[in-house]
């Protein structure tokens, strides 16, 4: 079976648009959360959030209508172009039967909801647009970009929820090796919502200062938003090409914790699974493992889960393993997250650096692993994991190596 | 990547029948589940009504789920019983059993109540049990607290084919060894947003009557219910004792790129989407004895079906008996499609294509009957076609050694 490589990445984060200005901003340890200006958070104990500001799609767009697609597709889409040129594939070049998408997302496009209801209160359900409704279910999100891309082979959203972009890739990937495309567009996208905020803010697992994952003074995470989308490609095609190949993507595994919908397996059972099958057939011992990126929330529960688990897997060489948070600087964006720490991996297999965990200050003896504290470190990793966790129990870890190290 | 998948039983909840029994014979006997309904004042609709979920699931952590994830529980209940995997502690159940659901509108009803009761009460006083269900996925995640299904749990959007995508998804896992026995299909419930969505674009029908492929079709009847296969590789069922069922033979799928809602009348992408799976299948045209249509009633949309059909056909293709089963359940959304694929497992078992329930003449060159037909030949095709422009296709066939 032939190698699956990362040839483009298109980002837009709450750190900055592009692969050079967010992969900069990273490194430097500069957080995108900020307070939140979208909507008045007056009423809520917590104001801050991690958006991405000043976003005009009709810079990045070229045949999508911004004005007829919802914000999740608008960033979704302007990713999807950003990757294409990332990946020195412009359209012409793309067959489109060939070429498909996968997205992951976790609310896909809220704001339609929160139009919804600000119309219903203001003037009754019969003033509601009937043009708006068809922009809402989620399968807009690839098709939006595959609108944009001219792209026709397979299409699909992956909602589940804050794990969306690892099943995305996972998806694409295995869309190529079983044939049924040369190019998938995969990755991952969300929207700041007024409804996801308020949700985590009932939950109060929104962080009131800051996002300090795996800190013992840890209060919570950030919502946030984003998207991003990675070009995934056959590596021998890719190579004949000429193309940089970031990375390959060796193999994913997924799991359920069949336990509670909202709060992680107390043992950490779901999140082993999923890693230690990722590893299977990836075809990786957990002690070849270089670099995690964590999916590190910042709740106090989440991520003493998580070191838990890397921990029992990873036994007695667990704290030697760089595992680090970006969500400190981007917050958590929901379905775009684990697709974004994906571009990371990539990017840390492609450059030898990892990202630090920021607001790191005092380790907890809950969950003392190296989280690449406060600076950016040279590691040089070979092989990555990279781990996302949601709602639902859904588990999915995401196995990537350097593209020599493959079986290609 | 190899090895046989398939079908070793199934769960359906239809308005049509809960259960497959009683599924089959209302479809069987040509009646339609589409009626007015008290839910959505008189509006034509194949509705469940007050659905009480409890003689399947017991009056025990009932109450959180929402109507999607209460649906596709059901099915999952029906389909791990008639399976003989209906697992019993938690931290015992097979680690390798998951569940792949498809879902067209997914929680739309809960989130948008979730937001309304913020606007109406203040953040502060939203229920936070009703969260998590705000989530596109909640019903699958639901459904594997409630089952204790541990393996593989995802959630596919693919508009109206999201249910044969999740079959086809479950399909592809199965065969790259990740698991061992997958639930797979879709759930759909009707709410006053989805209601509404239909009514807002002009999809309804003004007649309240759904006519796939009638000259007279004015439109469709929203519907909701919830179709599962449990779909295992060849070899696992065998080595449990299990006689499957159906094989999954093959997959294609095309996005139109033409535009959100609404049906690309040139077709490409319905056609691509049979020729596809066809390929996959590694047969022709001249193999396919009967078609599961997704036509629902909509003007353009049917044209699109019959045109991609006569396209991939020729003229061949007034032999084929066809059936439009949405006649019968209705616009199912993501459900329709695994729907779908139950109907074109029963047509197979009984070498007869259903009747497509109150249908009297048809557009030219289409094999429908208001009775059943009796087919001739191995293999079914499945269609799953959205406005919207994701098509799906999937082939499937009796099993045999």
């Amino acid at each position: 079976m032939t190698g699956v490589a990362i040839t483009g990445i298109g980002l837009i984060t709450p750190v900055g648009t592009g692969k050079e200005e967010c992969w900069g901003a990273l490194l430097s340890g500069l957080s995108g959360i900020r307070p939140v200006t979208s909507f008045d958070t007056a009423r809520f104990p917590v104001h801050l959030g991690a958006e991405v500001l000043a976003f005009d799609p009709s810079e990045h767009l070229h045949r999508l209508d911004p004005a007829l697609a919802g914000r999740t597709s608008q960033l979704a889409a302007a990713a999807a172009r950003l990757a294409l040129r990332d990946a020195g594939l412009d359209q012409a070049e793309l067959d489109p039967r060939r070429t498909g998408v996968s997205m992951g997302t976790t609310s896909g496009e809220p704001l339609f909801v929160e139009q919804y209801n600000d119309i219903r209160q203001t003037q009754g359900l019969e003033a509601i647009p009937g043009e708006m409704l068809p922009r809402y279910p989620c399968h807009v999100i690839p098709t939006h970009i595959a609108i944009e891309v001219g792209a026709r082979g397979p299409c699909l959203t992956i909602p589940t929820a804050c794990a969306a972009g690892n099943y995305a890739i996972g998806y694409g990937f295995d869309a190529i090796r079983a044939g049924r495309a040369d190019v998938m567009l995969a990755g991952g996208a969300d929207a700041f919502s007024r409804i996801t905020y308020m949700g985590f803010a009932r939950l109060g697992a929104i962080a009131p200062d800051r996002c300090r994952p795996f800190d013992r003074n840890r209060k919570g995470m950030i919502p946030g938003e984003g998207a991003a989308v990675l070009v995934l490609e056959r590596l021998p095609a890719a190579r004949a090409r000429g193309a940089h190949t970031y990375a390959e993507v060796l193999g994913y595994g997924l799991s359920c914790d069949s336990y509670h919908m909202t709060a992680a397996h107390p043992q950490g059972d779901g999140a082993i699974r999923a890693m230690a099958a990722a590893l299977r057939e990836s075809g990786v011992s957990p002690s070849e493992v270089d670099y995690i990126s964590a999916h590190g929330t910042g709740t106090p529960t989440n991520d003493r889960v998580e070191a838990l688990a890397v921990s029992r897997l990873f036994g007695s060489r667990a704290p030697q393993v760089p595992m680090s948070s970006i969500k400190s600087m981007t917050g958590h964006t929901m379905g775009a997250a684990s697709a974004i720490e994906a571009a990371v991996c990539a990017l840390a297999l492609d450059t030898g650096w990892a990202p630090p965990t920021i607001n790191f200050e005092e380790p907890d003896p809950d969950c003392d692993l190296d989280y690449v504290p406060n600076r950016a470190r040279k590691i040089d990793p070979c092989v990555v994991l990279n781990n996302a966790y949601a709602f639902g129990g859904n588990n999915a870890s995401l196995c990537l190596a350097r593209p020599e190290l493959g079986a290609a | 990547m190899n090895g046989k998948v398939v079908v070793t039983a199934a769960g359906v909840v239809s308005p049509l029948g809960a259960g497959l029994e009683k599924f089959a014979c209302a479809l069987y006997a040509g009646k339609t589940a589409v009626a007015p309904s008290p839910r959505f004042l008189g509006l034509a609709a194949a509705d469940l009504g007050e659905f009480d979920p409890q003689p399947w699931l017991g009056s025990k952590g009932v109450r959180v789920l929402d109507r999607g994830a209460r649906l596709l529980s059901v099915a999952a209940q029906m389909a791990l019983s008639d399976a003989g995997l209906v697992q019993r502690a938690k931290d015992e159940s097979d680690p390798e059993l998951g569940l792949i659901c498809g879902t067209a509108f997914g929680s739309v009803h809960s989130i948008t109540s979730f937001d309304w009761s913020g606007l109406q009460d203040g953040p502060t006083y939203v229920s936070p049990m009703e969260f998590p269900n705000t989530v596109i996925s909640a019903p699958a995640g639901q459904a594997a607290i409630k089952h204790g299904l541990r393996g593989a749990n995802s959630t596919v959007c693919a508009g109206f084919a999201s249910g044969l995508f999740a079959i086809h998804y479950a399909t592809e896992f199965l065969r790259f060894g990740r698991a061992k026995a997958l639930l797979a299909g879709g759930v759909e419930e009707l709410c006053e947003e989805s209601v509404l969505g239909f009514a807002k674009t002009g999809a309804l029908s003004s007649s309240g009557c759904l006519q796939p492929f009638s000259p007279d079709r004015d439109g469709v009847a929203p519907g909701e219910g919830s179709a599962l296969w449990m779909l295992e590789s060849e070899e696992t069922a065998l080595a449990r004792g299990r006689v499957p069922w159906i094989e999954i033979c093959g997959f294609g799928s095309a996005q139109d790129a033409h535009r959100i809602g609404g049906f690309d009348l040139r077709a490409q992408g319905a056609a691509e989407a049979m020729e596809l799976a066809l390929a996959d299948a590694g047969i022709v045209a001249a193999n396919v004895a009967s078609i599961v249509a997704s036509a629902n009633g909509s003007p353009v949309g049917d044209a699109m079906e019959a045109r991609a059909l006569r396209h991939v056909f020729g003229s061949r293709l007034s032999e084929i008996p066809i059936c439009a089963p949405k006649a019968a359940f209705g616009e199912a959304g993501g459900a329709s499609g695994a729907l779908s694929a139950v109907v074109a497992g029963l047509a197979l078992q009984q070498q007869a294509s259903p009747p497509t329930a109150g249908h009297n003449h048809s557009i030219e060159g289409l094999l429908l009957s208001s009775s059943a037909q009796p087919i001739s030949g191995e293999y079914a095709l499945v269609n799953a076609f959205g406005c919207g422009g994701i098509n799906a296709s999937m082939l499937v066939r009796l099993w045999k050694n």
